[in-house]
């Protein structure tokens, strides 16, 4: 266990030795969220609700699935697929310790780092814009949203470092990842909640992993009826499952036919 | 004159180059180009639905919003297509290579800024200029006037991305980071997928004069809508001047701060 701390310790320290790249990247990140909200705030000007939702629902969702996406979706597995391309990954596979929660632990590093500055930016934001927000009241939806918040970054894990497991049979590792995030900015609900979408298009995308990233957590939120939340845990559930599977025998085949040249 | 045909053979030759080592990652060409072409169908998608609900978004017509949205991509991928090159610029710093390139007896933007025309967004251009040229065919209230001034406004809108890009370089050479402040240049100017209008004061003003997105991605479609006065036009040429004239001054400060990081 103190080994994985101090790789989270030193992961950590790596990021404040590149302190102008993380503030650049977090420049970025607010640069985009400004934009989904005053899109949103520009549409309710002249329509009180619509696609049944009131300006207060849009702009708490617009906020919290920004906060909750810095959080199931920052990772640091996307580094892995060059490792893979370039060796580098024979001095993890070789070291006493778990490749899999060496990888987790830089991750929740990661993750540690990027909500809570994404936390520090959205209360400035509130703070200087004061948008109106809406305030959940009903316990259980806290609880069906952390399940969910949970469910999503397990998801995520999975199929980003599946992603850079495609290095083991290629080197042209960023084009997956590139359809990925296209599909994660409409899927997973970052320009608008996804079920303003047709009705049966809205169902179908949870045959897919995007919704459950941050889309279901935030608009749970909001509130959502008991019989579809049960539906959903399940189909989430189902999704852990099938992410984990797969990685799984993605990183046996991958590492059994491995090999590169050293130096 | 003879030496605007030597400098346009180098570029030729550069693009050529450009083109063979592109044809390398077949792979790669397949999945950026699809990955592209979801997210401008996504865009488009979502601005339809979202125009045609509420009928007008802040005053525009669905048709209007689509122009914008068409004129922004035009203008980016244009850039894109030609300086893709800047992308790759952290490495020649890093490395020293930089050296080799500004004791060539040619132009270094010839290399740096040009050397490397991405042939991908040549790909997705043409659809993209039949589209723009659709949507403006079937709108109304369209003259030749407006039409002559919203192609002279989008070269200037190209003229800008030339400014933004040296000064990337710029701060690369200062900095030694390129990644993210050319990240920060797309964000930025992917507010203008959307009028300036909808952004709330003082955002408007710093995105329309200080970091001049309102001018390359709003002012064009505005004037082709006749909503642009001819002192707008002329604020547009003298901002875009301004800006290049200030950018050349930083590459010029950067050169002589250049002290080959690299070796």
């Amino acid at each position: 266990m103190r080994a994985y701390l101090e790789i989270f310790r030193t992961t950590i320290a790596e990021y404040l030795v590149y302190r102008l790249s993380f503030v650049l990247w977090r420049v970025r990140t607010v640069i985009t969220l400004l934009v989904r909200y005053y899109l949103w705030l520009a549409i309710f000007e002249k329509t009180p609700v619509i696609f049944g939702y009131t300006e207060s629902h849009m702009l708490t969702y617009i906020l919290l699935s920004s906060v909750i996406s810095h959080l199931v979706l920052s990772t640091k597995t996307a580094d892995v697929a060059g490792e893979i391309v370039g060796g580098k990954i024979i001095n993890y596979i070789l070291k006493p310790v778990s490749f899999f929660k060496y990888q987790i632990a830089k991750d929740l590093a990661d993750k540690f780092l990027n909500i809570s500055f994404a936390v520090f930016e959205i209360a400035i934001l509130i703070f200087l814009l004061k948008p109106p927000l809406f305030l959940q009241t009903d316990i259980t939806m806290y609880i069906y949203m952390i399940y969910f918040v949970i469910i999503g970054l397990i998801i995520s894990f999975f199929i980003n470092i599946s992603l850079s497991f495609i290095g083991f049979w290629t080197p042209e590792v960023w084009g997956p990842r590139f359809i990925f995030f296209m599909l994660i900015l409409f899927f997973s609900g970052t320009y608008f909640p996804l079920d303003i979408l047709p009705t049966p298009l809205y169902y179908a995308t949870f045959l897919t992993p995007f919704p459950y990233f941050f889309f279901l957590p935030s608009r749970i939120y909001l509130g959502l009826p008991p019989n579809h939340l049960v539906v959903f845990a399940i189909f989430g559930a189902v999704w852990v499952f099938i992410s984990y599977y797969a990685t799984k025998q993605l990183w046996l085949k991958g590492v059994r036919q491995f090999s590169f040249f050293g130096r | 004159m003879s030496n605007s045909i030597r400098n346009l053979k180098i570029f030729l030759l550069f693009s050529k180059y450009s083109i063979k080592s592109l044809l390398q990652e077949r792979l790669g060409i397949v999945l950026f180009t699809l990955g592209k072409i979801i997210r401008f169908a996504m865009f488009f998608f979502f601005i339809y639905i979202l125009v045609a609900k509420t009928s007008t978004l802040k005053g525009y017509t669905t048709n209007q919003v689509i122009i914008f949205y068409l004129s922004f991509n035009l203008v980016d991928t244009l850039s894109q297509l030609l300086f893709r090159e800047v992308y790759r610029f952290r490495e020649l710093v890093v490395t020293g290579e930089l050296d080799g390139v500004l004791i060539k007896p040619y132009h270094p933007f010839l290399r740096v800024l040009v050397g490397g025309v991405d042939f991908l967004d040549a790909i997705l251009l043409g659809p993209y200029i039949a589209l723009t040229v659709y949507f403006i065919s079937i709108s109304t209230g369209i003259t030749l006037t407006s039409l002559f001034t919203y192609i002279l406004l989008l070269m200037n809108a190209l003229a800008i991305t030339v400014g933004f890009h040296i000064a990337v370089l710029a701060l690369g050479i200062v900095t030694t980071n390129v990644d993210h402040s050319i990240m920060i240049y797309r964000d930025v100017t992917s507010l203008g997928r959307f009028p300036i209008e909808i952004y709330r004061e003082p955002l408007r003003w710093i995105f329309t004069f200080l970091l001049p997105v309102g001018i390359m991605m709003s002012f064009p479609s505005q004037s082709l809508f006749g909503l642009l006065s001819i002192q707008g036009i002329i604020s547009a040429f003298v901002v875009s001047t301004g800006f290049i004239t200030c950018s050349l001054f930083f590459w010029r400060y950067a050169l002589r701060k250049y002290q080959s990081w690299g070796g």
